[in-house]
C-alpha cells in the first residue's frame, strides 16, 4: 500500500475527461508514472500474458525467450511435458543467465558463477557450496529449495501457452469469456501448428495504441488503400465489431466483398480503381474456417494480438518498453499438416504484414506519428464517438466501441 | 570491382558481373524503384529476413517475392497504396563476392549497411546484414535469379518502405 501510495498521489491530479468512454486523454500515452502503474497492474497484475505456442518448444528442455512486460522470463518444456515460465534471473546475483532466443537444455546454468537449475526452477547445485579444505562455502542453514528461480503461473489451450505473475482469479476460458473463446478456438482449434518465422520491430509509439489500431475499424477501410483497393476488407463488406462483457479483449470480423465502385467507396478518396496486381498470387487467398469471415483480428489484453487475415496467420506479441516505445513481436505460424501450396500461399501473404508489411507499415507510420502529436500537447483528448458513446457490439466498421470497451476496463484496473 | 573466392573467374565474367551490381546498385540509390525488376529473372526468388530465421531455416520474410511480377507489385505498392513519413535509405553496399560456380548459376556474397535519414532527424543506422545471390545468364544477360537479404538485427526500426 505504501508503494502504491506514492504513485497514487502522483495521480491524484490526472482527470479522465468528463466525456468518459468517448474521450482518452493524451497523458496515459505519456506520463512514466501511467506506464509504471500499467507494469504493476496490468503486466505483473492478475492478467493472462501470452508467452508461447507449443509449437516452439515440442520436446523436454526446448525453451523459448520471452519478454513479459518489464520482464524477462524463459518457457521451457518439463520432462513431464507442461511448461515452466522461469523469470531469466540467476536467483545468486540476479545475472540474466539464458542469453538464446530460442535452444534445447538438460538443465539452465548461470554462466557467472555456476548455479545450475532443474528445467521447473529447482536449484540443483552450486560450485564448492560446502568450500575448499575447509575453508569458504555456503553457510551451514543454506537451503537450495529457498533459491530456485522465480516461477510464472501458466495456463495454455490448444498450443498457445500463458502465464502470469500474480494467479488470476479466473481460468484463461473465464479470462476470455464465451463469445472471445470461440474466435480464439476458431484458429486455434487444437490442430498442430507450425511456426514459420518470426519478425520484430520497435514502434515509438506507446503500446496502448498498438492494440487500438487493432480494435479501430473505422481506419482499416481508409488507411490501408492496398486493402481496400484489393477487396480484402473494406467497410461496405459484411462485417462485426465485438468485444468480451469486460470490453478488454475485443475483435473485428470481416467477409470479403466485391471490387467494386458504390457508394461507399466513393468516400474513400483513396480508392483505386484502376490498380491491378502483376502477380494476383500476392494475395490469392483461400477458404480455410468455417463460416464466411475472410479477416478475423482478435485482440486480448494485455499484449496479445491474433492475426487471421485471409491465409496469413500470425500472434503479435506486444512488449512495452517505456510510455513511448514498444517491441512488437510477429510469430508467423500455419498448421503442421499444410500441403506445400498453402505454405507457400502463407507466406506470399505474410509480405502484407510485419515490418514491410504492405499493409502494416501503414500502421507503423499511423503509431509513430500519432505519438508525435501526442507528445506535442499532453492536454488534447483523443475523440472516440464513431459509432456513437456505447460500448455494445456492432454489426459493421463505423465504430470505435472497441476502443471505447479497451478503455472502460483500463480505468478499472488503473483505477483513473 | 567483382572479388572471386575459391572460384577462378575470368575478367570479362567479373566486369559483366559488376555492370549488372553497378546498375542495380545506381537504380535503387537514385530511388528508380520501377527499374528494380528488371534486374531479375521472371521467376526469381527475393527474400529479406533476419539472421533469426535464417539460420534456423524458417522461411518467413519480411519481403517475400517469387516473381518479377510480384516485385513490380512491391514497386505499385510503395508508390501508390503505403503511407510511410518522407525518408531516404542510404545504402553502401560491399563488393560482391563470388564464392561458387553450379550449373545453376554462379553464387555471390556482398554486404549491405542501411542508413535512414527521416525529415528533421539525424541520420541513423538502419540494418545491416549480408546478401546471399545466385546469378545467371537470361536472354543473353545476367540476371539475379535469387537474391537472398538477411539483416544481422533480429528487429527493425519501425518501417522497412524501400527493397534493398
Amino acid at each position: 500500500m505504501a508503494a502504491d501510495g506514492g504513485a497514487a498521489g502522483r495521480l491524484a491530479g490526472r482527470q479522465w475527461p468528463a466525456e468518459r468512454a468517448a474521450r482518452v486523454p493524451n497523458w496515459v500515452y505519456t506520463d512514466p508514472d501511467i506506464f509504471a502503474r500499467e507494469l504493476e497492474r496490468i503486466f505483473e497484475g492478475p492478467s493472462w500474458l501470452y508467452t508461447c505456442l507449443d509449437a516452439e518448444i515440442p520436446e523436454p528442455g526446448a525453451f523459448k525467450r520471452s519478454r513479459l512486460g518489464a520482464r524477462e522470463v524463459v518457457a521451457v518444456r518439463q520432462k513431464d511435458g507442461s511448461v515452466a515460465v522461469l523469470v531469466n534471473r540467476c536467483a545468486h546475483r540476479s545475472m540474466q543467465f539464458c542469453s538464446a532466443n530460442r535452444g534445447t537444455v538438460k538443465e539452465f546454468t548461470c554462466p557467472y558463477h555456476q548455479w545450475t537449475y532443474d528445467l521447473d526452477g529447482r536449484l540443483l547445485g552450486l560450485p564448492f557450496r560446502r568450500g575448499y579444505k575447509g575453508q569458504g562455502g555456503m553457510p551451514e542453514d543454506f537451503r537450495p529449495e529457498a533459491h530456485g528461480l522465480e516461477r510464472l503461473a501458466v495456463t495454455s489451450r490448444n498450443g498457445v501457452v500463458f502465464a502470469s505473475f500474480a494467479q488470476p482469479n479466473e481460468t484463461l476460458e473465464t479470462y476470455l469469456g464465451p463469445k472471445m473463446l470461440g474466435y480464439f478456438d476458431r484458429v486455434f482449434s487444437g490442430r498442430p501448428l507450425e511456426v514459420l518465422g518470426y519478425q520484430r520491430q520497435r514502434i515509438p509509439s506507446n503500446w496502448k495504441l498498438m492494440m487500438e489500431n487493432i480494435k479501430d475499424p473505422y481506419h482499416a477501410s481508409l488507411l490501408h488503400v492496398f486493402l481496400i483497393t484489393f477487396g480484402l476488407f473494406r467497410l461496405d463488406n459484411p462485417s462485426a465489431t465485438e468485444t468480451d462483457e469486460t470490453g478488454r479483449h475485443g475483435v473485428l470480423v470481416s467477409r470479403r466483398g466485391e471490387r467494386t465502385v458504390n457508394e461507399a467507396t466513393a468516400q474513400l478518396r483513396q480508392f483505386r480503381q484502376t490498380l491491378t496486381l502483376a502477380d494476383p498470387r500476392l494475395i490469392d487467398p483461400v477458404r480455410e474456417f468455417p463460416g464466411d469471415a475472410t479477416v478475423v483480428m482478435q485482440t486480448v489484453w494485455p499484449n496479445l494480438i491474433v492475426q487471421q487475415q485471409s491465409n496469413a496467420m500470425a500472434v503479435r506479441q506486444i512488449v512495452p518498453l517505456d510510455p513511448g516505445n514498444f517491441d512488437l513481436v510477429w510469430t508467423v505460424f500455419g498448421y503442421a499438416d499444410d500441403p506445400p501450396e498453402m505454405r507457400r500461399r502463407r507466406l506470399r501473404q505474410a509480405n502484407l504484414f510485419g515490418p514491410a508489411g504492405l499493409v502494416s507499415i501503414d500502421d507503423s507510420e499511423a503509431m509513430l506519428l500519432s505519438q508525435s502529436g501526442i507528445a506535442a500537447g499532453e492536454e488534447a483528448d483523443n475523440v472516440v464517438e464513431m459509432g456513437g458513446r456505447g460500448t455494445e457490439d456492432a454489426p459493421h466498421m463505423l465504430t470505435e466501441n472497441a476502443i471505447r470497451g479497451f478503455y472502460r476496463h483500463y480505468r478499472a484496473v488503473m483505477g483513473l | 570491382m567483382i572479388g572471386a573466392v575459391g572460384v577462378s573467374a575470368p575478367a570479362e565474367l567479373r566486369l559483366r558481373l559488376a555492370d549488372l551490381y553497378a546498375g542495380y546498385d545506381a537504380a535503387l540509390d537514385e530511388g528508380a524503384y520501377e527499374r528494380w525488376p528488371e534486374f531479375f529473372t521472371e521467376t526469381c526468388l527475393y527474400r529479406i529476413t533476419s539472421r533469426e530465421n535464417h539460420e534456423a531455416g524458417l522461411p518467413v520474410a519480411m519481403v517475400y517475392c517469387e516473381s518479377r511480377a510480384m516485385l513490380a507489385d512491391r514497386v505499385t505498392a510503395l508508390r501508390d497504396t503505403t503511407l510511410y513519413a518522407p525518408r531516404l535509405l542510404r545504402r553502401v553496399m560491399g563488393m560482391p563476392v563470388l564464392v561458387a560456380v553450379a550449373a545453376d548459376g554462379m553464387r555471390l556474397q556482398q554486404s549491405f549497411a542501411l542508413f535512414e535519414t527521416l525529415l528533421n532527424e539525424p541520420s541513423r543506422v538502419f540494418l545491416c546484414g549480408r546478401c546471399y545471390d545466385r546469378v545467371v545468364e537470361a536472354g543473353g544477360a545476367l540476371k539475379f535469379a535469387e537474391r537472398v537479404c538477411v539483416s544481422d538485427a533480429t528487429l527493425v526500426p519501425v518501417s522497412l518502405v524501400f527493397p534493398i
